[in-house]
Formats: C-alpha cells, structure tokens, sequence
C-alpha cells in the first residue's frame, strides 16, 4: 500500500507543479465590450491572436447597448475592484475619469522604450485623449466622429446635391417630403433622448455657430448667441416637420434603425452605421446611401464631435502583463485594420485612410480623415459624467418642448460653472 | 478512600475499559453537571440559537446600513480621489435639501405612490374578487394572475415603452384606428407620468392580488350564507362582511406595496429614463445616478439615508392609521 500512495502523492505533487508551471493556466483573459461595438467582428480578431499566442485564452464578454449602460457596468466592476475583467474598451469621453479612479492600469512601464513610438503612429487627437497628466491610460481602438448620412437615390431623383450648409439640408429635406408624401418619411433624425449622444446633438450646431464651453482661462463661459442659434436650429427642425415630433425618444441606435428602415432622408450618425446600412440584411437602403461631412451654418464653419474607443488594462487584472500584451495587438494596425474593414469603424492610424483594402470596403473614407482631424473633444474632467449628465438633460428637456431655450443655457451654465471648476 | 483502593482491580482489568461500570460517585458528578448545565441553557439556550441569525443579520443588514450611515457622513468621491475621504458632518445633508433635483424627485416620487398604490390595490382586489368566483377551472385564471408578478419589473417597462412608442406602438396604433390625433406618450411629461403609472399598476396589482386572494380564502362561507339569510344584498355582503375581514390582508398588501412604490426604479429607468428632461425622475433613479453615474458615494449615501427615513416614516404612518384602529 505504502509505495502507492507515495507514488500517487508524488504525482499529485509533480502535477500540481506542471499546473502551476504551464502558461496556459495564468493566461486567460477576459475582454468586455459593448453590442454597439461589433463582438462578432471582435470575436475573429481575438481568435486570431490566441492563434499566434498559444496558451492564451480570451473570453469576449458583451454588455450595455449603450456607452452609458457600459459604463454602469464597468463602475460596478471596478469600484467593488473585481479582478473578473482584464481588458475592456471604454469611450473617448472616458480617460480622464479612469485615470482619475485609478481603474486603468499605467501602460507606460509596459511599454518601456517603445512608449513614444507607440504614441506616435496614432491621430494625434487620441495619443492626446489618451494620456491623462502623463500617463498612458489606454490605446486608441478606433476613431470615430459623426457624419451625415443622405439616401442617394432620393436625393438624385429629386434634383437635389448633397448639403453643405443647414439651410440646405432643410430646404431640401422639406422639398423631398413633400414630394414623397409619405407621412413616415422624415427630413432629418439625430440624437434627442438624454444619452451621451445628445450632447453632441447641441455641440455640433453649438460650435458651427462659433461657440465654445470654455473661455480661454478655461473657466465654462457658455457664448448665450451661439447657443440659442443652435437650439434654434433644432427647433426648428421640430417645427417645421423635417423632424418628427418625439426626437426627444430616439437615440443614436433608434436613428441608425429608421434609416435602415428607409423612413429618414438625412440621418447624424458615427461611422459604425455605414457597415450597418450596407451590409446588414435587413436593409432597405443598401447601395443608396451616402455620407458627406456634416454640413455648416450659411457662411459658418462646420463642427463634428470626436468619438471612438479605446483599449484599456484593469488595474484589478490578475494578469497585467499578458493583457497589455493582447492590448497592443489589438491597438495595432493589425487591429485597427480589421476592424476598418469589417465595421467601417474609422482607424486610428493614419496611413490606414490610404490602405486600398481599407477603401474598397469604405470609399468615403478618403474624405474621412481631414473630418476626424478637424473633429472637436467634448469636455475632458474627472467629472465627465455629471457635465454629460447636464447637457444631455437640458437639450432633452428642450427638444421635448418643456423648457425655453434660455432657460436650458442658464441652468446649463450655473451647473456646468460647478461641475466643472 | 478513592474506588481505585477497592480490591477487585484485577477482575475490572480484564474487562475492555468501556464496557467497565462507571464507579459510583464518578455517575453522581456527571448527572449533577449535566444538570447545573441545564439550568444555564434556560437563560442562554435562546441567546446561543439566536447567534447565527444575529451574526447574518449584522452581516447583511446591520453592517450595510451601518456603511451608509457612516459613508453619508463623509465626502466619497471616486471621480476626484485626491479629495480623501474626509469627515464632513451633515454637509451632504444640507446639501440634499438645498438641492432642486432632490427635491423634484421626491415629489415625483410621492406622486407615484399616491397614484400606484391605491391604483394597484383597486385593480387587485377586483383581480382578487374575480379569481375567488367559483370557476369551474381555476388555473387560467390563477395563471393571469401570477404572469405579471413574476415577469421581471425592467421587462414590464420595455415592453410599456413599445406599448407606448408614438410612432410604433399599439396604444397609438389604436388611437390612430379610432380617429383621434394620436399623442407624444413618452415626450409630453403628464402623459409620460400616466404611462409610468399605468405599467406601474399593470405590473403591482397582481402582487395585490396575490396576497388579497388569500386573505379572501380565509373567510368562512357560512358568514355569507348567514349574510344571505338575514337578506343582506351583494353591495352590504361586500361592506359588512368581505372588507372587515379582509383588512388584515389589505394592509399587509398596503405595506409592501407602498415600501417597494417608494424604492420605485425599474419602470420609469426602462420607460423614460426619468425623461423627457427631469420630469419622471424618481429618487431612487437619483441614487443611482449619484453613485453609479457620477460615483459621488457621500452624497448618495445620503440620499438613501433620506429616502429610508421616507420609508420608516410611511409604514409608521400604517401602523398608526390602520393597525392601530382595528386593536
């Protein structure tokens, strides 16, 4: 009997070394990611890298449809310091408050030497969104900014060329309506409801007509003209039936949904929906859309709002260093390729914009990049989501009809002046 | 003298140590022992059994409580954390009264209670009444009834949402069909409010129901036939007979109902996310927003700190009102 336990112990011991000493065991990782940002194009792209690193293995875990709903999810991962996630994409808003909660790892003693050149082979508008008091707090995934989305064919049968300016957009949303006569057919859909999307919705005619948030202290200093041209603008739009009356229900997927439905002549939307409204097999648009940049106020210029997101490490992770890893693969041109060519998200490196690969799938990437280098950051603090929170909720309220303009600037100043300090 | 000394040692030897007669004063002491044993358990017995029920309830309800107690006096704020956690005394209190949004919400959530609550407790004892019929079949009705309360409350809100969808949903679609101009449900606050609402009771009444049906079961049929006998008709029959002696259900229902009204989250989250603006916020929905959005834990320990004292303050108000008059 003796000699058998022996040897059974020996085994169990030699066993337990050989678990402890094969890779395999210590390098499983878990990636979370929103519905909106493609897992099943995601998926591919982590497969091929557990193909290049055996003895890795990456769950794809997918949550919140929205960037506010992921972001609810990570908070209850990460303040309760869960070492469940590793690598998790978060949104271009979101850096700041990171680094601020130290929930993303530091990636700079990862990188080492390569730190500056990694930096460098990225738009400059995220190796700056990026790099909060110095630190590197994530790597770009993808850019993004929003686009105007036009029906060619409706366009083309009604005489009318692709705007540039509002009033054009309005003249001949109006003018194609008309012509249609179909009541669900709408002018123009954009973001309304209070998601993080709807402050871009004031934003983007906020900044066309020259405003800014802040003054050149950087203290909030809300330019009142400018902001009741753009919530005019929108009022506008209510008032006159190019949009339809509960713009305060819909949300960026809402618009990205009635497009494809082909009810919407003109659609705001990030570059995600080109792939959608092309693709998708339920589209009634595929191969009649088109995509300008956002057009201007007559005699203005035109504003986009910057968007996209970006690849960061737990600082709860149990495995920082194969996280990075898998990170910097993911953040690479190899990356940010794939997901160019199999979602029509915007790269993050430059010389992609030229990549014939890249531009037989997405033509209208061409024009893209002078759009995403000209695009315009949403405030960057610690406190991003109570200055969303306000703006969101203000333009809401006035795009609903229950407060007057001057009324939503007002409270949006005096909260802002507080938040943002 | 001990029993060792007595000389049949040698015999005992032989017999296995346990199957060995105890000596006879050893027995003595151990019976008295266990007896003095005993009469301790008396007095701590219930104290010792109550120890694992304690020890879980500090757990789960003491200790959390304690923390929010604790981190409402504090400033806890995760977005900026080079503030520290200082001491701040009643400072988020004061902050919670002076502040509007506080305030609003509370008052929507008031609102939603007033409403709801005797909502849901009309629909469900009609529900109730209903069910208690003498069908032939029971379980389909039994079934409708339960389908509500079990159907989780964010999917009761999703599906209302759809319901209520201006361009897409059926309650539009009907209006359209009838020949009136159909309304901005979700986007005209009061209508927003009055959808909010009627998922509310959609959802609740069948908890009402529920617990209604049982107390109806409770009372003998032979109050009605003698009801009946001394020729009381259905309308007396219902107030002489089937409310007083459903009062105990009604306000255990009540009870419940009006704790889980103010808590009130899930339905207006999915429905309107407390829009449009601010308008269908409720506190609950605040508390969430300060800590999970904005991850200022200090003020929002605060606000449920208030919104707990709202609570205690309502069920009091039922002991007292109701409780108090049947004893």
């Amino acid at each position: 009997m003796k000699p058998t336990t022996a040897a059974l112990l020996a085994g169990a011991g030699a066993s337990a070394l050989a678990f402890a000493a094969t890779p395999a065991a210590a390098q499983d990782l878990r990636v979370f990611i929103g519905g909106q940002q493609r897992p099943d194009v995601v998926r591919p792209l982590l497969d091929r890298y557990q193909e290049a690193n055996p003895g890795v293995s990456i769950e794809l875990e997918v949550g919140g449809a929205t960037s506010e709903l992921q972001q609810q999810y990570l908070t209850t991962v990460l303040t309760s310091q869960d070492d469940a996630l590793d690598v998790f994409l978060i949104d271009v808003v979101r850096p700041a408050q990171y680094a601020a909660a130290g929930w993303a790892e530091p990636l700079d003693s990862y990188l080492g030497d390569e730190r500056d050149a990694v930096l460098d082979r990225y738009l400059p508008v995220y190796a700056e969104a990026d790099v909060v008091n110095g630190e590197i707090v994530a790597l770009p995934a993808f850019a993004d900014a929003m686009f105007l989305y036009y029906r060619a064919d409706l366009l083309e049968e009604h005489g009318f060329e692709p705007p540039e300016t509002w009033e054009e957009l309005m003249t001949a949303a109006s003018a194609i309506q008309e012509a249609e006569g179909d009541d669900n057919l709408q002018g123009l859909s954009y973001q309304g409801a209070a998601i993080e999307g709807a402050n871009c919705t004031f934003l983007v005619p906020y900044w066309g007509a020259g405003g800014t948030l802040t003054d050149a202290e950087g203290n909030v200093d809300i330019d009142e003209a400018a902001a009741e041209q753009a919530f005019g603008f929108l009022l506008d739009t209510i008032e006159s039936g190019v949009t339809k009356a509960n713009i305060a229900e819909v949300g960026t997927d809402d618009t990205r949904r009635e497009f494809q439905a082909g009810n919407v002549i003109f659609a705001i939307n990030w570059a995600y929906a080109w792939n959608r409204f092309q693709t998708d097999e339920d589209s009634a648009v595929a191969g009649d859309v088109g995509v300008v940049p956002l057009p201007a106020f007559e005699g203005g210029e035109p504003a986009t709002c910057i968007g996209g997101w970006q690849w960061a490490v737990s600082a709860f992770s149990s495995n920082k260093e194969a996280a990075v890893d898998l990170v910097r693969f993911l953040s690479g041109p190899e990356g940010s390729k794939h997901l160019a060519i199999n979602a029509s998200n915007l790269p993050v490196i430059p010389g992609l914009y030229e990549d014939p690969e890249v531009l037989e799938v997405n033509p209208w990437f061409e024009f893209a990049l002078p759009v995403v280098l000209s695009a315009r950051s949403r405030p960057q603090s610690p406190r991003y989501p109570e200055v969303s929170d306000t703006i969101r909720t203000e333009v809401n309220a006035v795009l609903a009809g229950i407060k007057e303009p001057e009324a939503a600037i007002t409270d949006m100043e005096a909260r802002l002046q507080r938040v943002l300090r | 003298m001990t029993t060792r000394d007595i000389p049949r040692d040698e015999t005992d030897a032989a017999v296995p140590a346990g199957l060995r007669p105890l000596p006879v004063d050893d027995a003595i002491e151990r019976r008295f022992k266990r007896r003095t044993l005993g009469d301790m358990d008396e007095r701590t017995l219930g104290l010792i059994l109550l120890i694992p029920v304690a020890v879980l309830l500090g757990l789960v309800v003491v200790y959390p409580v304690g923390k929010l107690l604790w981190t409402s006096l504090h400033t806890v704020r995760l977005s900026e954390p080079w503030l520290g956690r200082p001491f701040v005394g009643l400072l988020n209190y004061r902050d919670a009264l002076a502040d509007p949004r506080f305030r609003d919400a509370t008052i929507n959530t008031v609102l939603y209670t007033l409403i709801t609550v005797p909502g849901a407790l009309i629909v469900g004892l009609g529900l109730a009444l209903l069910a208690n019929l003498p069908f032939r079949t029971r379980w389909p009705v039994r079934l409708a009834l339960l389908l509500p309360w079990a159907l989780p409350l964010v999917f009761a809100g999703l599906i209302f949402r759809w319901f209520f969808d201006s361009t897409y949903g059926v309650v539009n679609d009907v209006i359209a069909r009838l020949g009136f101009d159909p309304p901005l449900w979700l986007t005209e606050p009061s209508l927003a409010f009055a959808a909010i609402c009627i998922a509310i009771i959609w959802k609740t009444s069948s908890f009402m129901a529920l617990v209604l049906l049982a107390g109806l079961q409770t009372i003998p049929r032979s109050l009605y036939e003698a009801a009946k006998v001394d020729g009381a008709g259905p309308f007396q029959v219902f107030r002489r007979v089937t409310l007083p002696l459903l009062k105990p259900a009604i306000v255990v229902a009540l009870i419940f109902r009006t704790i889980t009204a103010i808590q009130n989250f899930d339905i207006p989250y999915a429905m309107t996310r407390g829009g449009p603006g601010r308008t269908t916020e409720t506190l609950a929905m605040y508390i969430h927003a300060t800590t999970l959005d904005f991850l200022d834990f200090g003020y929002g320990s605060a606000l449920a700190v208030l919104m707990f004292l709202v609570s205690m303050a309502a069920t009091a108000w039922y002991l007292k009102h109701i409780y108090g008059t049947q004893a």
